[in-house]
């Protein structure tokens, strides 16, 4: 970096020179006026006191009319070559001697005692008195190099200004060196520092002064900001390092994410597959079993109502222990086809009155045993969004079991209902049936799972487990809650977000 | 322009009006008029010669008349060395006691050597326009050379008469002689 275009050198160097020329002019003209006034008094005098002299010397001359010696006397001015001419003249005004010879170039008439100066002259007239008498005047005419001196003066000057300006160039130049290069060579390395960023620079120590003390100061902020980039640049190392880590880390996770789902899919499908085939050996194997109990059952019946005088009573009998167990695994049957039924097919979700189909089913119930009296309540604005076949089948068997269990009960009651639990929807069905204990809940929802002997209650042990599925494909959930002898109570919800409507109201059946 | 130069220009215009003789006669009186009273101021004399602190300066002139009256118009309300001067006529013989100087006319030597043998040994200024004046004692001695009016001056009748002569006026002298 070159130093700035007006550096404070500079500007120093220039205030110093023009207060040397300054200083310097002012002294030597005082001194060359004060030399001057005193070159022009002291000539003055010196000329008046040599013309005194000259009219002393030449006084007996006069005195005696002798011309010639006042000649030599006045040659004797030869030996003051500044004076140029000097005349006598006698007491009438006229030219007694003169030097130098030949005559020429004098006054023609003498003048008063004075002094002037003529161009580079100095003319001085002095009277010769004695005793009060005037013998004569005296004429001198003398150099009056003032110009010449002037010159001369100003020679000097100039070699003195010349001189003290070199002086204080040197100095300059010194005070550069010791205060201006060691600030410009921190100044410098700052610019260098910030252009290469590099820390591990320093600044050299030139002075043992203020600016060597800057020059310190200036390597300890250097040498701190060094160490703070130092330690920042791994802080930042780190923290890359740590992103890397973590986004590997995530890289892994979403890998391994979509493994696991890649391999969900694979094994739900598979599980598709296998439960499909399953379903569809159930319902074949269901299918075809239910053409040969027809025909055990049909040929039981055939020869119990066709042939009644060759079968004994004791064959009667059992004949008819057959049929019932035909029937009962025809219904078994139809009730794993069901089961299958509703794994399989679409689900068709509507808006669905869940109120009116229990009703529905609570009236054909009613019908297939017109002696029972069971108090029927149902919940009036009961909506969901569901199949309506499924929600059917599920309610038959939820409402056929409370029906069921509730046989033996002093005053039956079933009741359909819905209960609010924030956003979650809950639809019960309950009864006040023969309930059941707590600690079989586990073992409800499975198939073929009886809490109660088919002596008491008949069942096939597989529609809770067919209601389990309904609602399970619904998205829903179910569970019971119940006390041996007091009653049962199942709850299911439905798909959430098909959250139903609700009036509280009640409608009693006979 | 004072009252010296005045009368010299009246006495020059006196003398262009005179024969040639005359008029260098008159110019030349004037001259030595004039440089008597001017020795005065060269020459010192012993204290003793003079009886009072305001004693006159007395100039004897003795067988030149002419050079008497000059001198006395010259010397009217004129000083010599701070005295006033007197100028007193003598005839041959006579006393030269109370002078300071003496100016002797022309003479024969026979005469001036009397009159400077008088004068010998005493502290009185002699001054003599004669030839060989010189060598009868005079202490000065006006000659003529080239038209003008010089003189010469003997040191030791000065001397044997306690008479100091200023080197300015030997310095305008014609001749010096010291022995």
């Amino acid at each position: 970096m070159a130093a700035p275009r007006h550096s404070i050198s500079h500007k120093i160097l220039a205030v110093k020179l023009a207060t040397t020329l300054v200083a310097l002019l002012l002294a030597l003209s005082a001194m060359v006026a004060y030399d001057l006034r005193l070159y022009y008094q002291n000539w003055i005098n010196d000329v008046q006191t040599q013309a005194e002299l000259v009219g002393q010397m030449t006084a007996p001359a006069l005195s005696f009319d002798d011309a010639r010696v006042a000649g030599e006397n006045l040659a004797l001015l030869r030996y003051r070559p500044r004076i140029l001419a000097a005349a006598v003249y006698d007491a009438r005004g006229r030219l007694f001697a003169a030097y130098p010879q030949p005559a020429s170039g004098f006054p023609k008439l003498p003048e008063g005692d004075g002094a002037r100066v003529e161009g580079n002259e100095l003319i001085v007239f002095k009277r010769i008195v004695n005793d009060r008498e005037i013998l004569g005047t005296v004429y001198v005419r003398a150099e009056y190099s003032l110009y010449d001196r002037l010159l001369g003066y100003l020679g000097i000057a100039g070699v003195v200004t010349a001189l003290g300006m070199g002086i204080a160039l040197l100095f300059s130049r010194w005070v550069h060196r010791v205060l201006v290069r060691p600030v410009l060579a921190i100044s410098q390395l700052a610019a260098e520092v910030t252009e290469k960023r590099n820390f591990a620079l320093r600044a050299e120590k030139l002075t043992d002064d203020e600016i060597g003390l800057l020059a310190e100061s200036f390597n300890a902020m250097l040498a701190e900001i060094q160490r703070a980039t130092r330690e920042l640049e791994a802080s930042n190392r780190q923290a890359a390092g740590e992103v890397a880590e973590r986004r590997r880390a995530e890289e892994e996770v979403l890998r391994l994410n979509a493994e696991l789902e890649t391999r969900v899919a694979q094994r739900t499908t598979e599980l598709q597959s296998a439960n499909a085939e399953l379903e569809a050996f159930c319902y074949s194997v269901s299918h075809d079993l239910r053409a040969p109990l027809r025909s055990i059952d049909g040929f039981s019946q055939v020869l119990l109502d066709d042939f009644p005088k060759d079968v004994s009573g004791e064959a009667q009998r059992y004949l008819g222990r057959i049929r019932s167990s035909t029937q009962r695994m025809g219904q078994l049957i139809e009730d794993l086809l069901n089961l299958s039924k509703v794994s399989r097919g679409e689900l068709a979700r509507r808006d669905v009155d869940v109120g009116e189909i229990a009703r529905q089913v609570f009236s054909d119930l009613q019908q297939r045993e017109p002696g029972r009296k069971v108090e029927v309540s149902v919940w009036d604005g009961m909506q969901a969004n569901a199949d309506p076949r499924l929600l059917r089948a599920a309610l038959d068997n939820l409402i056929g079991n409370a029906w069921k269990f509730s046989a033996k009960a002093e005053h039956a009651r079933v009741e359909v209902g819905l209960l609010r639990d924030g956003t979650q929807a809950s639809f019960f069905v309950r009864d006040n049936g023969a309930g059941f204990d707590m600690r079989y809940a586990n073992k409800l929802f499975g198939a073929f799972q009886r809490l109660h002997s088919a002596n008491e209650y008949q069942g096939t042990g597989i529609g809770l487990a067919t209601v389990q599925r309904i609602v399970h494909r619904h998205g829903g959930r179910i569970w019971a809650d119940a006390t041996p002898g007091k009653g049962a109570v199942f709850f299911f919800t439905l798909a959430p977000g098909s959250a139903p409507e609700t009036q509280a109201s009640k409608e009693v059946a006979a | 322009m004072d009252a010296l130069t005045r009368r010299i220009l009246f006495l020059a215009l006196v003398a262009l009006s005179l024969p040639a003789l005359a008029q260098d006669r008159a110019a030349e009186v004037q001259i030595k008029a004039a440089f008597l009273y001017k020795f005065g101021e060269f020459v010192q004399w012993p204290p003793a010669t003079f009886a009072r602190a305001d004693a006159p300066f007395v100039i004897g002139v003795m067988g030149a008349d002419d050079v008497a009256a000059a001198l006395e118009q010259v010397v009217a309300e004129r000083t010599v060395q701070g005295r006033p001067v007197v100028v007193r006529r003598l005839r041959r013989g006579e006393a030269l006691t109370g002078l300071h100087m003496l100016f002797i006319g022309r003479e024969d030597s026979a005469r001036l050597a009397e009159t400077l043998a008088a004068a010998k040994g005493q502290p009185l200024l002699t001054v003599t326009e004669s030839d060989n004046a010189i060598a009868h004692g005079s202490v000065i001695n006006f000659v003529a050379e080239d038209q003008k009016v010089r003189f010469d001056i003997a040191l030791p009748p000065a001397e044997r008469g306690q008479l100091k002569i200023s080197s300015r006026l030997l310095a305008v002298a014609r001749r010096v002689i010291s022995i």
